[in-house]
C-alpha cells in the first residue's frame, strides 16, 4: 500500500549551511524521517540571489542554470528550501522553458542542453504534494497543541505566480494545512505574502524595522505566538528586525515538523534562533 | 405552437419581423420601437424573466430614480404588447439566410411551469424545500428551486431550476425521489416527505429497513465523507407517518394532485386484472392498476400476503406488523386479495381476467448435488425462514414444501436448540438463516461459502453483525460432502479454494491442495440460491432455473395478456427491484388494455441528465457551509447479546432531530428534486415537471443583439480579498444591499455580522483599465467600463441616505463623470453628502482578525509639508469593489455562433460610423455588448438598431403585426347601474388571510351590485372568458375586481371589458393583496373587514363611472428635422430611408455643422471628412428629403401628428410646412476660450484650430523638435460651464498621438484634471503614454498660468498634482481643449417648441435614463449636441434613435389620445392661468381674449397637476372626477 517514496536532489544554497543552518538541518532530518531521500547536489554554486540579478542579467541566469545543468544529470527534482534560491532557479527555469532565444543564450554560456525534465521544488511543495498532510499527520508523535501561529511566506515563494507556480499568491494555504496536520493552530491573518523587507535588511534597516514591526504586531493581533516561514531570509529578518517586546519567535516549517515527529535532534536547532523559542515551547510543554 | 414567421406573403420581400436577443433595457426598447413601427418582434432571453441587469439596480444616477420604478412600466408594456412575442429561457442556436430573410433556430429550455396557467402567486415557492443562492441578489440571500427572478418579473410566472436527476434517484430502480424527501425532512416536514416517498414507493417502512439502498452508493457526499443515510431517513419518515396518521391525512388533503393520473393516458375503468402473488411486485402492480380504474384481484398461495417481505426476511430485521400495515394500506385502495389461493390453471384465469400479472417470486431453495444433501438435518434457508415467519400465524401452511423437510415440520422454535448449525452460502439469505439460528438457541452457528471474505455478496455490515453475534465464518471453501453418522449429519467436508468469481453463472475457482477440513455440524442449511416454482406455467416460455422469459421492456410473456415480473423473472433480487417490476408491469398492462402499441415511457427516462457533482464541488459545498459538515449518523443496533435473545427488531430508528440533522447533509445535487410539493400546492395546475426543451425555427428579417453584460468577478483582483473576506462585496451586491427588495430589505448591513457599517470604502477600476488581466488575450479588462465612477458615487450617496452617519470614501484613478448631468452629481456628492474621494489605486485589502473589518493602506500627499507621499492605513467596516463590465461567456459564444467579429477587448465589433452594425449584414447590436455603457446610451443604441432594422424591413412594415379587434361598444350611459364584482383568492395569497366568501357576500349587499363571485385566480385566462360571458348574461355595465395591483392587471381586465363590448373605463379595481392580505397576515379578521371596505369604495366609485372616449387624431406622415449637422442629416436620412418624407432645415449655407472642422481620424481608420462628404451627397440625392438651407423656423403650432411650422427661407420668404413630428438637432458650438492668452498670442490654439493645422504639411514640419502643451478642461468643469464636455480628452489624445506618430522628434505634454478616456478610448490613453506623451495633473483650484516666452514660445507654469510640484514648461504651441456650449438661441427655440432646457442651456429630454431622445411633449425628439456634448458615433446613434421614435409615430395613421385627460368647466374657470403654468406638457391654452382655459387633449398626459392647482375646481380629471373620489371617501367613512 505504501506509495513509493521519492528521491530528490538537494540544493542547500549558501544560507542553509550558514545563517539558516537550522533550516538545512531540520529539512534533512524531516525528510530522512519521512523516508524522502535528499542527495546534495555535488559541486553546486551560488544562485546569485543576493546581487547577481540586480547587476548582471546574464549572470543572474547563468548561475542558477549551471546548477540546473548539474541537477539534470540526476534526473530527480531539485529541492530548493531557500525561497530566494527557489525564486532564482524558477525564474531561470521559466526563461529556459518559455523563451527560445534566452534558452539558446544560456545554454551556450553554461554549455549544456536544457531538457526540462526536472522540476525545481520548494520544501513545502514536496511535503504537501508528494507526502501529503494526512500522512504527515500520521507521523505526529507530539502534536503541537496550543501552538498558535501564522504562516508567513514572504514574497519569493509565490511570486510571480506564473513563474513560481506554487500555492495561491494572495491566499496561500499549503503551509497552514501542514501545520494543522501536526496539531498547531493556524491563525487567520492577511499578511502571509507581505514583504518583510529582507532585501533591504542591511542597507535600509529603518524601513525594514517598520515593515517587520508591522508584521509582528499584526501576527500578535491575529492571536499568534509565533510566525512560521519557509525562507531563511524572512526567518532571520523577522527575528532580527523586530523592535517590540516581548519578541516573537519565527520558526521554520521543518523545525515544527521535526518537533511534532518527536525527532531528538530538534533541541539542537533552537539555539540558532535570534529570538529564543524555547520559553514558548516550554510554556506549551512542547520542549524538554 | 411554433411561432414561425410567415414572411411577407409573397415570399420575395423582406419578412416583417425581427428577433431581439436579450430582454434587458436595451432589448425592451428595441422591441417596443420596432413593434410600434409595425415590425413584429420576437424578444428572446436566456432568463425566465425580462428586465436584464437593470432590474438588479437600486437607484439610477444622476437622478436617483428607483431603477425598478422607472423600468416597471416598460416591463408591463413589453409583456402586454400584442406584437411582441416573448421567448424566455431561450437561446439562439444558429442563423441562416440573408438580411430580410433569416431563419433563426432557437432552443427554448424547459421552464417546468406552464406560462399560460401560472399566475405568479408564489404558493409553490412557499412549499419548495430546496434553497439555493439567489444570484439575482448577488448570492447574499437564498431562493427556492422554483422561483420568480424578482417580484415585478415579466412574465409574471415562476420557473424551476433543475440540474438533472440526483444521482440517488438515478441509482434507484424505482427512481425514488430521495433528494426530495430528504430535503423535506431537513425542514421537519415529515408528512410531506412521506407523501413524496409514497409517490414512488408503496413500501416505505419496508424499504426503510431492508433495501440495499443503491441511492447511498451513488450519493455525491461519499466523495468527501460518507453518503447521506437515506435509508434511515426513509425509515424514520415512514415510522413517523404511522404514528401521526392525522398529520399525514392533513398533508395529503392540502393538494389535489393525483399521481395515478400521471401514469398514463386513458383510465381503465371496467377492466379486470388478475395478479398472481402478493409480493412487492404483485402488490405494486395491483395498486397502480387500481388507481387507474382497474378491478384487480390478487391471488396468494400462502395464508399471509407479502411474499418474501413476509416469509423471507426474518422478523428481527423486518417485523411482520410493519409489512402488514403497508400491505393493508394498498389493499384498502380497493384490491381483492385471495389468500390461501394457489393458482394452478393459468388458462382458466386468463378467461376470467383481461390481463394477468405473474409475480410468484422465487421461493424454492436450491441444494448442491453433493453426497448427504438429502439427509433429514439438511434444510433449505427459504423453507426454514418461511416456516419461522409463519409459525406465529394461525393458518396452516399449504403445499409448496420441499419433499425432504421432515425436520422442519417440527416446531421451528425448538428444533435448533443446542445444535451446531452450519449455513452454506454467503449472501443476505445465508446471513438471515444463520442469525435466525442463533436466535433459536443453536449452540454454535457457522457460515461457509465459496467467496472469500471480501467477495461475499452479503453487505459488509451484515457480516460484521453476524460475527458480533458469534457466528463463525469459513469463507473461500467448496463443499464436498455432508458427512453423517447413522443417518445424522455430522458436518460438512470442505476444501479451501481460490475463488475468482462467476463466469456466466458458473463459479471459477481452484481448489487448494491439502486444505480439506470437515466443519462439524448437526444441522446444515443451504442458502445458495432460489428458483421460482414455475412448473405449472406450461403456457409461457421458461428459461433456466425455472425463470419466466419476458420482454425486458414490457415484461410481456410470449402469451398475449400475460405479464410476469419480480424474482420469478430475474431470480432473487431486492424488494426495490420487485417494486420497479410491478410498476413497469402496470404501465405495460395499461398500454395493453388500451390497445396501445407500447407503454408510456418511464418518467425518468435514461436520457435525462444525471446531476453529478465532482469532489471539488462537494468539498466546496461542505466547506462554504451551504450544506452541513456533520458526519453521517448511523442508526443504532441493539447490542449483540440483546439481539440474540429473540426476534425483537435489531435496528432502532433515528430520532426526529437525528433525521433532520442527517437530512441537512444532503447536497441537493439535482437542485429541484421533483418532490412534487409545488404540484400539490399549485391550484392553477401549472407545474410541468416533464416539460422538455423545444427547438423553434423562426423567420425574421433582421436580428438585434442586446445580450447585455456581466460584471467582472469580484476576485478578478484577488488581493482585495473578495470571496475570502465576508465584508468585501461587489458593487452589484451592494446595489442589492441597498434595494428594498434586496437580501437585507434595504438595510445596509455587513454580510459578516449584520452590523451597520459606519465606514464604507469603494475601490474603483476593479477589472477595468487593467492591462494585467487575462494573460491569453492581453487587452481584456484594459478598457474603461464607463459607468463605475458614477455608480460608485450613486451608491455612496444612497448609502448615506440610508444612514447619514456612514462615512463614504471612494478610491479612484480618474473620476469619469462625462455624461449629461454627471459633473454636478459628483460635485454634490462631495459638497452636500461629504463623500471623500481619494485619488489612489489601492494595492491590497487586509482583514482585521476578529472584527472582519478591512484595512486599506493608501498614499496621499497631504503629509506635514504637503508634498511628500504619506502612507495611511485606514480601517473600514465594508469595502465595495467597483467591478467593471464584460460580455459574458454565453453572449460571446452566441456571437461566435452567429459568425460575428470581435474586437481586441472581446466585445462585438461594430462599424464606428454605423455603431450598431456588426460584421454580419442584417445583424445589429445595441447596448453594452459593443462597449460598456450606461442605461441611456444603451437605450439610444437600441433605438438606433431598431431604426436600422426598420429601414431594412420598411417594405414589410405592418405585414405581420396585428391590431386587436373588439365587438362594438354597448351604450350603457342611460342604463341603471348593474355591477359585477369579482373577488380573487389569488391562490392562497389572499384567500388564506381574507375570508373571501364573506367579502363576496358583503359585496352582494352593496348598492348597484347585481352579481358577485369569487375566483381562485381572477386573472387566469379561463376567468377572463368567464367574465365576458357573465357580463353578457347579466347585462353587467360596471365591473369591479378585488385582487392584486392595477399596475400590472388593470389593462388586462379593461381588455376583458372591451371584449365583452363594454367601455374599458367602466372598470374599477380594489387591491386587497398588497394593501391588505400581504400586510395584515397576522390579523385575518380585520383584514377581511378592510377588504370589505376596499371593495365598498371601489363599488361606490364604479357606480359613478362613465365611459371615456379616446380621441383620435390624424397623423401627417412627414417629419421636420431642425439642424443640418451630422445629427440632423443622420436623422433625416434615417427617417427617409424608413419610408417617410422629411423637411430638413439648416440655418447656414452649408450642411455639416461641427463635423466640418474635424479632420483627424481617431486611429481606427475612419475619415471624418469622407463621412461628411458621403452624408451630404446622400442627403442631397435622397428624394424623400426636402432640404432648406439658410432657412430658419420662426413659428410653430399644433401638436403631435399635426404640427404646422412657418419657416423663413434664404430669400426672406416664408413657407408653411405641415408635418407630424419634429426632430431637434440644432447642435452646439465650441467654446471660445477667454483665458491662457487665447486670441492674444498667435501660438495659442484650440483643439479645433489645431486639427485644421495638423493637415497642413508645413505646420507639421514646423513641429520638429518642438513642444506642444495641451491644457484640458478649458471652459469645462468650471464656474461658467459646470459640466464636462465629454469629448475633449479623447480629442487631445487623438491629436497628441497624431503629432507623436507623425513627428517623432516632438514633445507633447497634456495638462489635465481627470483623464476621461471612457470605454475603449482608454486604449488611446495607453497608446499616448507609450508614445511618450507626458501627462501632468493640475487641480482646478490651481490652474496653469501662461505667459509669453522670450521668443514666440510660451511659458506654462503648472503646480503638478499630487505632489504640488511647480513645473515650468516652455511650449512652442499651446493647445486649449476648449469645451462645448449650447447654442445661444436654444432658449428661443425651446419657447417655440414649448420644451424645456436644462440648467446648462441644453435641451432637456423627457427622462434622462429611459427616454433620452424624447421630449415630454409628444411628437418632438432630439439628437446630437443640442442634447449634450458627445462624439461623432454617439451623435449618429442618437440621431437614428430619434428617427425611429419619430417613425413609430409617423407609421400610425391615427393617434389615440390618452382617455384620462383633464377637462375644464368653463362656468367655473376664472381664467387665472395657473393651470397653464403648471402643465408640464404644454397641453393648456389660455390666449388673450379667451374666457376660460382649454385642454389640448392630444397633449394632455393626465398627470392631474392642473386639477390639483386649480383654485376653483374648474379643472377635473376624467376617471378621477370629484364625485367619483368623494363617493369612495363616503364609502370608506359612511
Amino acid at each position: 500500500m505504501s506509495p513509493e517514496l521519492k528521491t530528490y536532489t538537494y540544493y542547500p544554497g549558501c544560507s542553509l549551511h550558514s545563517t539558516g543552518l537550522e533550516y538545512g538541518l531540520s529539512t534533512r532530518a524531516v525528510f530522512s524521517h519521512l523516508g524522502l531521500e535528499l542527495t546534495e547536489l555535488p559541486d553546486w554554486n551560488c544562485c546569485g540571489a543576493s546581487s547577481a540579478h540586480a547587476l548582471n542579467h546574464k549572470l543572474a541566469y547563468a548561475l542558477p542554470a549551471r546548477n540546473i545543468a548539474l541537477a539534470q544529470k540526476f534526473g530527480r527534482d531539485l529541492v530548493t528550501p531557500c525561497a530566494a534560491c527557489f525564486n532564482r532557479m524558477k525564474t531561470t527555469d521559466y526563461a529556459l522553458r518559455t523563451n527560445q532565444a534566452q534558452r539558446a543564450e544560456i545554454e551556450s554560456i553554461v554549455e549544456f542542453k536544457y531538457t526540462g525534465e526536472i522540476d525545481i521544488r520548494p520544501v513545502l511543495g514536496v511535503l504537501y504534494e508528494d507526502y501529503q498532510p494526512d500522512r504527515i499527520a500520521s507521523q505526529v508523535r507530539r502534536p503541537l497543541r496550543g501552538l498558535k501561529v501564522v504562516t508567513y511566506y514572504g514574497c519569493l515563494l509565490v511570486r510571480p505566480p506564473q513563474v513560481t507556480q506554487f500555492d495561491d499568491p494572495d491566499d496561500p494555504k499549503i503551509m497552514a494545512e501542514l501545520l494543522q496536520a501536526i496539531g498547531s493552530q493556524v491563525m487567520n491573518w492577511s499578511h502571509a505574502t507581505d514583504c518583510c523587507g529582507a532585501g533591504l535588511s542591511l542597507s535600509k534597516s529603518t524601513i525594514v524595522q517598520a515593515l517587520v514591526s508591522r508584521l509582528i504586531s499584526r501576527a500578535r493581533e491575529a492571536g499568534a505566538d509565533a510566525l512560521v516561514t519557509a525562507c531563511p531570509l524572512c526567518q532571520v529578518n523577522l527575528e532580527m528586525r523586530q523592535t517590540e517586546r516581548p519578541n516573537m519567535p519565527s520558526f521554520y516549517i521543518t523545525e515544527l515538523l521535526g518537533l511534532a515527529f518527536g525527532l531528538p535532534q530538534a533541541r539542537t536547532w533552537w539555539n540558532k534562533h535570534l529570538v529564543d523559542p524555547r520559553p514558548l515551547l516550554h510554556f506549551l510543554g512542547l520542549a524538554e | 405552437m411554433t411561432p414561425a414567421g410567415k414572411g411577407s406573403g409573397n415570399g420575395k420581400g423582406p419578412i416583417g419581423a425581427a428577433l431581439v436577443v436579450g430582454a434587458g433595457i436595451a432589448g425592451m426598447q428595441a422591441a417596443l420601437d420596432l413593434a410600434e413601427a409595425g415590425i413584429k418582434v420576437y424578444l428572446l432571453d436566456r432568463a425566465p424573466a425580462i428586465g436584464g441587469s437593470m432590474a438588479q439596480l437600486d437607484k439610477t444616477f444622476p437622478t436617483n430614480d428607483c431603477a425598478m420604478c422607472i423600468m416597471s412600466p416598460k416591463l408591463v408594456e413589453v409583456g402586454r404588447h400584442l406584437n411582441i412575442e416573448l421567448l424566455t429561457c431561450a437561446e439562439v442556436e444558429s442563423l441562416s439566410g440573408e438580411p430580410g430573410n433569416f431563419i433563426v433556430s432557437v432552443r427554448q429550455h424547459p421552464r417546468y411551469v406552464d406560462l399560460s396557467k401560472c399566475t405568479g402567486c408564489g404558493d409553490c415557492a412557499a412549499v419548495c424545500p430546496i434553497s439555493l443562492p439567489d444570484e439575482f441578489n448577488g448570492e447574499l440571500s437564498q431562493k427556492k428551486a422554483i422561483s420568480k427572478r424578482y417580484p415585478q418579473a415579466i412574465p409574471n410566472a415562476y420557473a424551476i431550476e433543475k440540474r438533472g436527476i440526483a444521482p440517488c434517484r438515478n441509482a434507484c430502480p424505482i427512481h425514488q425521489r430521495a433528494q426530495g424527501y430528504v430535503a423535506l425532512v431537513a425542514e421537519g416536514r415529515f408528512a410531506d416527505a412521506y407523501r413524496t416517498i409514497l409517490e414512488d414507493n408503496p413500501f416505505p417502512s419496508i424499504c426503510g429497513r431492508v433495501c440495499n439502498h443503491r441511492c447511498e452508493e451513488a450519493c455525491s457526499r461519499s466523495q468527501v465523507d460518507d453518503p447521506v443515510n437515506i435509508m434511515a431517513i426513509k425509515r424514520f419518515v415512514a415510522d413517523w407517518a404511522w404514528e401521526h396518521p392525522e398529520d399525514v391525512r392533513d398533508a395529503f388533503e392540502q393538494g389535489q394532485y393525483d399521481s395515478a393520473n400521471d401514469h398514463g393516458s386513458l383510465p381503465l375503468t371496467g377492466k379486470r386484472v388478475g395478479v398472481v402473488g402478493s409480493g412487492p411486485a404483485g402488490l405494486t402492480c395491483a395498486q397502480d392498476l387500481t388507481r387507474r380504474g382497474c378491478s384487480v384481484t390478487v391471488f396468494e398461495a400462502l395464508p399471509v400476503p407479502g411474499g418474501m417481505m413476509r416469509v423471507g426476511v426474518p422478523a428481527y430485521r423486518l417485523p411482520p406488523g410493519v409489512v402488514q400495515r403497508e400491505i393493508n394500506a394498498i389493499i384498502d385502495q380497493g384490491i381483492e386479495l385471495k389468500l390461501n389461493h394457489r393458482v394452478e390453471d393459468l388458462e382458466a384465469l386468463r378467461q376470467e381476467y383481461d390481463a394477468i400479472f405473474v409475480a410468484i417470486g422465487a421461493h424454492t431453495g436450491v441444494k448442491l448435488p453433493i453426497p448427504g444433501n438429502d439427509l433429514p438435518q439438511v434444510l433449505q434457508a427459504t423453507d426454514f425462514l418461511r416456516r419461522m415467519s409463519l409459525s406465529n400465524s394461525r393458518s396452516e401452511v399449504p403445499g409448496n414444501q420441499s419433499q425432504d423437510n421432515r425436520l422442519i415440520d417440527q416446531d421451528p422454535e425448538t428444533i435448533l436448540r443446542d445444535c451446531r448449525v452450519l449455513v452454506l452460502g454467503g449472501g443476505n439469505v445465508a446471513i438471515d438463516a444463520a442469525m435466525t439460528a442463533v436466535r433459536l438457541g443453536a449452540s454454535w452457528v457457522g457460515m461457509t461459502c465459496l467467496e472469500g471474505r471480501h467477495q461475499m455478496p452479503a453487505h459488509d455490515w451484515e457480516i460484521r453483525d453476524a460475527e458480533e453475534e458469534g457466528i463463525e465464518l469459513f469463507p473461500g471453501r467448496t463443499f464436498k460432502e455432508i458427512t453423517s453418522e447413522k443417518g445424522s449429519v455430522t458436518g460438512v467436508r470442505t476444501v479451501k479454494v481460490d475463488f475468482r468469481g462467476f463466469i456466466e453463472g458458473h463459479p471459477d475457482f481452484d481448489e487448494l491442495l491439502d486444505t480439506e477440513e470437515v466443519i462439524l455440524a448437526d444441522i446444515v442449511i443451504f442458502a445458495i440460491g432460489q428458483r421460482p416454482e414455475s412448473s405449472w406455467l406450461n403456457q409461457v416460455n421458461l428459461g433456466g432455473n425455472g425463470r419466466i422469459l419476458v420482454d425486458p421492456d414490457t415484461l410481456a410473456t410470449d402469451v398475449p395478456g400475460i405479464f410476469a415480473g419480480g424474482d420469478a423473472v430475474t431470480g432473487t433480487a431486492f424488494i426495490v427491484d420487485a417494486i420497479a417490476a410491478g410498476r413497469r408491469a402496470a404501465r405495460s398492462i395499461a398500454a395493453y388494455l388500451n390497445g396501445e402499441a407500447s407503454p408510456m415511457p418511464e418518467k425518468v427516462a435514461s436520457s435525462k441528465k444525471v446531476a453529478e457533482l465532482n469532489s471539488q464541488e462537494v468539498s466546496q459545498r461542505v466547506l462554504d457551509g451551504s450544506t452541513s459538515a456533520a458526519p453521517r449518523t448511523e442508526i443504532a443496533r441493539l447490542p449483540a447479546e440483546e439481539r440474540k435473545a429473540g426476534f425483537v427488531e435489531m435496528f432502532r430508528g433515528l430520532s426526529a432531530e437525528q433525521a433532520c440533522a442527517e437530512a441537512a447533509r444532503c447536497l441537493h445535487c439535482g437542485v429541484c428534486s421533483e418532490c412534487n410539493q409545488c404540484v400539490y400546492a399549485c391550484q392553477a395546475k401549472a407545474i410541468l415537471h416533464d416539460d422538455t426543451e423545444r427547438l423553434l425555427s423562426i423567420g425574421v428579417g433582421a436580428v438585434i443583439l442586446t445580450p447585455g453584460l456581466e460584471i467582472m468577478p469580484g476576485n478578478v483582483r484577488p488581493e482585495f480579498g473578495y470571496g475570502r473576506f465576508p465584508n468585501v462585496v461587489t458593487s452589484l451586491q451592494f446595489e442589492r444591499m441597498l434595494s428594498a427588495s434586496g437580501p437585507f430589505a434595504g438595510v445596509v448591513q455587513r454580510p459578516s455580522d449584520g452590523g451597520h457599517p459606519a465606514s464604507i470604502a469603494w475601490i474603483q477600476c476593479v477589472g477595468s483599465r487593467d492591462n494585467s488581466l487575462g494573460q491569453s488575450s492581453t487587452k481584456r479588462g484594459s478598457y474603461c467600463s464607463s459607468v463605475c465612477c458614477m455608480y460608485a458615487t450613486k451608491e455612496a450617496i444612497i448609502a448615506k441616505e440610508h444612514d447619514a452617519l456612514i462615512k463614504a470614501t471612494i478610491f479612484y484613478i480618474d473620476i469619469r463623470s462625462f455624461g449629461k448631468g454627471f459633473e454636478p452629481y459628483i460635485a454634490r456628492a462631495k459638497s452636500e453628502h461629504g463623500i471623500r474621494y481619494i485619488r489612489c489605486m489601492v494595492s491590497s485589502v487586509k482583514e482585521v482578525p476578529g472584527t472582519h473589518n478591512l484595512r486599506i493602506a493608501y498614499v496621499s500627499y497631504q503629509g506635514e509639508d504637503g508634498k511628500r507621499p504619506v502612507v495611511h492605513e485606514e480601517e473600514f467596516d465594508l469595502v465595495v469593489l467597483s467591478v467593471g463590465l464584460r460580455p459574458s461567456h454565453e453572449t460571446h459564444a452566441l456571437a461566435e455562433r452567429l459568425g460575428l467579429k470581435f474586437n481586441d477587448f472581446g466585445f462585438v465589433e461594430v462599424l464606428r460610423y454605423d455603431p450598431t452594425e456588426t460584421s454580419r449584414p442584417g445583424v445589429f447590436v445595441a447596448g453594452a455588448f459593443a462597449e460598456p455603457k450606461d442605461i441611456p446610451e444603451s437605450v439610444i443604441e437600441a433605438s438606433c438598431a431598431a431604426a436600422q432594422v426598420s429601414a431594412l424591413l420598411g417594405d414589410a412594415r405592418g405585414l405581420l403585426t396585428r391590431t386587436p379587434e373588439y365587438p362594438p361598444e354597448r351604450d350603457v350611459v342611460d342604463d341603471p347601474v348593474r355591477l359585477g364584482v369579482f373577488i380573487c383568492h389569488c391562490g392562497i395569497n389572499i384567500g388564506s388571510v381574507v375570508d373571501v366568501p364573506a367579502v363576496v357576500d358583503y359585496a352582494r349587499t352593496l348598492t348597484g351590485v347585481v352579481y358577485a363571485e369569487r375566483n381562485l385566480y381572477t386573472c387566469s385566462q379561463d376567468t377572463q372568458e368567464r367574465i365576458v360571458r357573465l357580463i353578457q348574461e347579466h347585462r353587467l355595465n360596471r365591473v369591479v375586481v378585488a385582487s392584486c395591483t392595477p399596475r400590472t392587471h388593470e389593462p388586462l381586465f379593461q381588455d376583458t371589458l372591451k371584449q365583452a363590448g363594454l367601455n374599458p373605463h367602466l372598470f374599477e379595481m380594489a387591491n386587497i393583496r398588497e394593501q391588505d392580505s400581504w400586510v395584515h397576515r397576522s390579523a385575518p379578521q380585520t383584514a377581511t373587514e378592510k377588504a370589505k371596505q376596499l371593495v365598498a369604495m371601489a363599488v361606490a366609485k364604479a357606480c359613478k363611472l362613465r365611459p371615456l372616449r379616446r380621441n383620435l387624431f390624424e397623423v401627417d406622415q412627414r417629419a421636420l428635422v431642425i439642424g443640418g449637422g451630422l445629427s440632423g442629416m443622420t436623422a433625416a436620412l434615417s427617417i427617409a430611408r424608413q419610408g417617410f418624407e422629411v423637411f430638413l432645415v439648416e440655418r447656414q449655407a452649408e450642411l455639416g455643422g461641427n463635423l466640418r472642422h474635424v479632420f483627424i481620424e481617431s486611429g481606427r481608420g475612419e475619415k471624418p471628412q469622407e463621412l461628411l462628404d458621403e452624408m451630404i451627397s446622400a442627403v442631397v440625392s435622397e428624394p424623400r428629403i426636402k432640404l432648406f438651407r439658410r432657412s430658419e423656423v420662426i413659428s410653430l403650432s399644433g401638436y403631435a401628428g399635426q404640427f404646422r411650422t412657418i419657416m423663413r427661407q434664404a430669400d426672406g420668404s416664408q413657407l408653411d410646412l405641415q408635418h407630424g413630428t419634429i426632430v431637434v438637432a440644432t447642435g452646439a458650438r465650441g467654446i471660445t476660450p477667454t483665458e491662457y492668452l487665447y486670441g492674444e498670442h498667435a501660438r495659442v490654439l484650440t483643439q479645433v484650430d489645431l486639427e485644421g493645422c495638423l493637415v497642413q504639411s508645413d505646420f507639421m514640419e514646423g513641429l520638429i523638435g518642438r513642444t506642444v502643451v495641451m491644457i484640458q478642461c478649458v471652459g469645462s468643469r468650471d464656474v461658467s460651464h459646470p459640466y464636462c464636455s465629454r469629448i475633449c480628452c479623447t480629442q487631445a489624445l487623438k491629436n497628441a498621438l497624431f503629432i507623436r506618430r507623425q513627428v517623432p522628434d516632438s514633445r507633447v505634454v497634456i495638462l489635465y484634471r481627470d483623464l476621461r478616456s471612457y470605454g475603449f478610448r482608454e486604449e488611446f490613453y495607453r497608446q499616448a503614454r507609450e508614445a511618450s506623451v507626458i501627462f501632468l495633473e493640475y487641480d482646478e483650484t490651481a490652474k496653469p498660468t501662461v505667459n509669453p516666452g522670450d521668443q514666440d514660445n510660451l511659458q506654462v507654469e503648472v503646480l503638478v498634482q499630487p505632489e504640488e510640484r511647480a513645473v515650468t514648461l516652455s511650449a512652442d504651441w499651446l493647445v486649449l481643449s476648449a469645451g462645448i456650449e449650447p447654442q445661444p438661441d436654444n432658449e428661443a427655440l425651446a419657447q417655440l417648441l414649448k420644451v424645456p432646457l436644462n440648467e446648462d442651456g441644453f435641451f432637456l429630454e423627457a427622462h434622462v435614463k429611459l427616454r433620452p431622445v424624447d421630449f415630454a411633449a409628444q411628437g418632438i425628439y432630439l439628437a446630437g449636441l443640442c442634447h449634450s456634448p458627445r462624439c461623432i458615433e454617439e451623435s449618429i446613434t442618437q440621431a437614428q434613435s430619434a428617427a425611429i421614435r419619430a417613425v413609430a409615430l409617423l407609421s400610425k395613421q391615427q393617434l389615440q389620445a390618452t382617455p384620462i385627460v383633464a377637462s375644464v368647466n368653463p362656468k367655473l374657470c376664472a381664467a387665472c392661468g395657473i393651470c397653464v403654468d403648471v402643465c408640464p406638457y404644454g397641453a393648456r391654452v389660455l390666449e388673450p381674449g379667451m374666457t376660460h382655459a382649454e385642454v389640448i387633449e392630444v397633449l394632455c398626459q393626465g398627470c392631474g397637476a392642473c386639477v390639483a392647482a386649480c383654485p376653483n375646481k374648474a379643472s377635473q380629471q376624467k376617471g378621477f372626477e370629484f364625485q367619483q373620489v368623494f363617493s369612495m371617501l363616503e364609502a370608506a367613512y359612511p
